[in-house]
């Protein structure tokens, strides 16, 4: 569900919402997407709003429109995002990551090693 | 399709002019929020355009017609603020059943539920009941009115924060159903903004702003970072307000900042927070006399 005290305008969260169902698989290529007056129930918000959301993905060519059907999930939505992910979600993430090592001064050698590590840890709790 | 045209409205009472000059239009089925200050006249303007009182001058249009004494308006319209009064004789349910005759769309199965949700005794009569719930019985007429004009003025006064929650809900979920032309006014922003697809600002009485509500989100921003950082990105920029605190410096910024303004931004370590809209609206009406602490301030320097 949207958290509704993120900072982010409430239709750009919603635009993320549906994107984060195609990349992790619940909405598949060519499936139908909610309709805004599905989202604007789903959410207690404006459909005008939730409409807003929609355009972003339709501009993006995330999803397309079919008329008097509604808007479904373009066929190279996933790797689309995937690729949209990678340089800016990932990117920005080793952004901050290096400026709190560096603040920290922990060096590369260590940080990978911590990196090791919580893999390490993932790996056995998903083995238990 | 248009349904509200206002050209050059004034409306002035004995010793003070209420609005001035107010222009706009409002199409048809959008949801607006109306919202002010305490006294700005959002209630005389919305009783203008439901054809309660007269404008001093200029045009007002609603439906195509000037709404005082169109009975075009008021078939097609309901008013609802905490000033209703009721027939004494009648009780709730005597009520509901004349709202049944006065109103052509009335859902009364669907007033019916919200009477029994909203836990009304069926006898009661409406002098009786509390401030609250006066409100909650209004906002079930004019849910269930169904008119092609609904205009709320401040309906959740009184109501506490549970009955609030379920109002917003059952407002948005008839819209949906049935969507129209709604005027809500209302003090607590915060509460209803995801709600609205529109905001109109009254502010010394002409139309502030007019516009989405996300663009009203979307106005202001917030620039949190090291006192000696931040300085040099405002240059050049419209700074509402600004303070610092210890070892952060804060700033309320005009939202327009180019691609690389906002890379240079993160770069320092400044951070971008989005402004809400009731924040934004604070700002657009903030006085010239400075906050309540300069009150206090004055006073104890004399």
């Amino acid at each position: 569900m949207l958290d509704m005290d993120d900072a982010k305008p409430i239709y750009v969260q919603i635009a993320e919402w549906i994107e984060k169902g195609i990349i992790d698989g619940t909405l598949q290529a060519d499936e139908k997407v909610y309709s805004q007056y599905q989202l604007a129930e789903l959410f207690n918000i404006n459909p005008a709003t939730a409409g807003k959301g929609l355009t972003l993905l339709l501009d993006a060519e995330i999803v397309y429109k079919r008329r008097g059907l509604g808007t479904f999930v373009s066929p190279n939505a996933r790797t689309k995002l995937l690729a949209k992910r990678k340089q800016d979600t990932l990117q920005k993430l080793i952004k901050e990551l290096l400026n709190e090592a560096e603040l920290l001064d922990v060096d590369d050698k260590q940080l990978l090693s911590m990196i090791d590590a919580e893999r390490k840890r993932r790996e056995s709790h998903d083995s238990h | 399709m248009t349904v509200i045209e206002f050209h050059n409205v004034k409306k002035s009472f004995k010793f003070n002019t209420v609005l001035n000059d107010l222009n706009f239009t409002i199409e048809k089925d959008v949801l607006t929020g109306i919202i002010g200050r305490n006294g700005v006249g959002k209630s005389t303007l919305m009783k203008i355009i439901a054809g309660f009182i007269k404008e001093s001058s200029g045009d007002v249009q609603v439906f195509g017609e000037h709404p005082f004494n169109s009975l075009k308006v008021s078939a097609n319209s309901i008013f609802i603020d905490d000033t209703m009064s009721f027939p004494e004789k009648l009780n709730l349910t005597d009520i509901l059943r004349e709202a049944k005759r006065f109103y052509s769309n009335w859902d009364a199965p669907l007033a019916e539920r919200l009477f029994e949700y909203f836990s009304f005794h069926p006898n009661a009569h409406y002098s009786q009941l509390s401030k609250g719930k006066k409100n909650t019985f209004n906002a079930i007429i004019g849910i269930a009115a169904h008119c092609p004009l609904t205009i709320f003025d401040e309906p959740t006064n009184g109501m506490d924060t549970a009955v609030r929650k379920d109002f917003y809900r059952a407002l948005l979920k008839d819209y949906l159903a049935h969507p129209r032309t709604i005027l809500l006014s209302i003090h607590h922003l915060e509460e209803i903004e995801d709600l609205l697809e529109d905001i109109l600002l009254i502010h010394n009485g002409t139309a502030h702003f007019h516009g989405p509500i996300t663009e009203l989100q979307e106005m202001y921003v917030k620039l949190v970072g090291h006192p000696q950082h931040l300085p040099v990105h405002l240059t050049n920029k419209k700074v509402k307000e600004q303070k610092t605190t210890g070892l952060s410096s804060e700033a309320i910024v005009e939202n327009k900042f180019s691609t690389e303004e906002k890379a240079r931004l993160t770069e320092d370590g400044i951070k971008i927070i989005p402004v809400s809209a009731n924040d934004a609206y604070l700002q657009l009406t903030k006085g010239t006399k400075g906050g309540i602490d300069d009150v206090f301030d004055r006073t104890a320097t004399h």
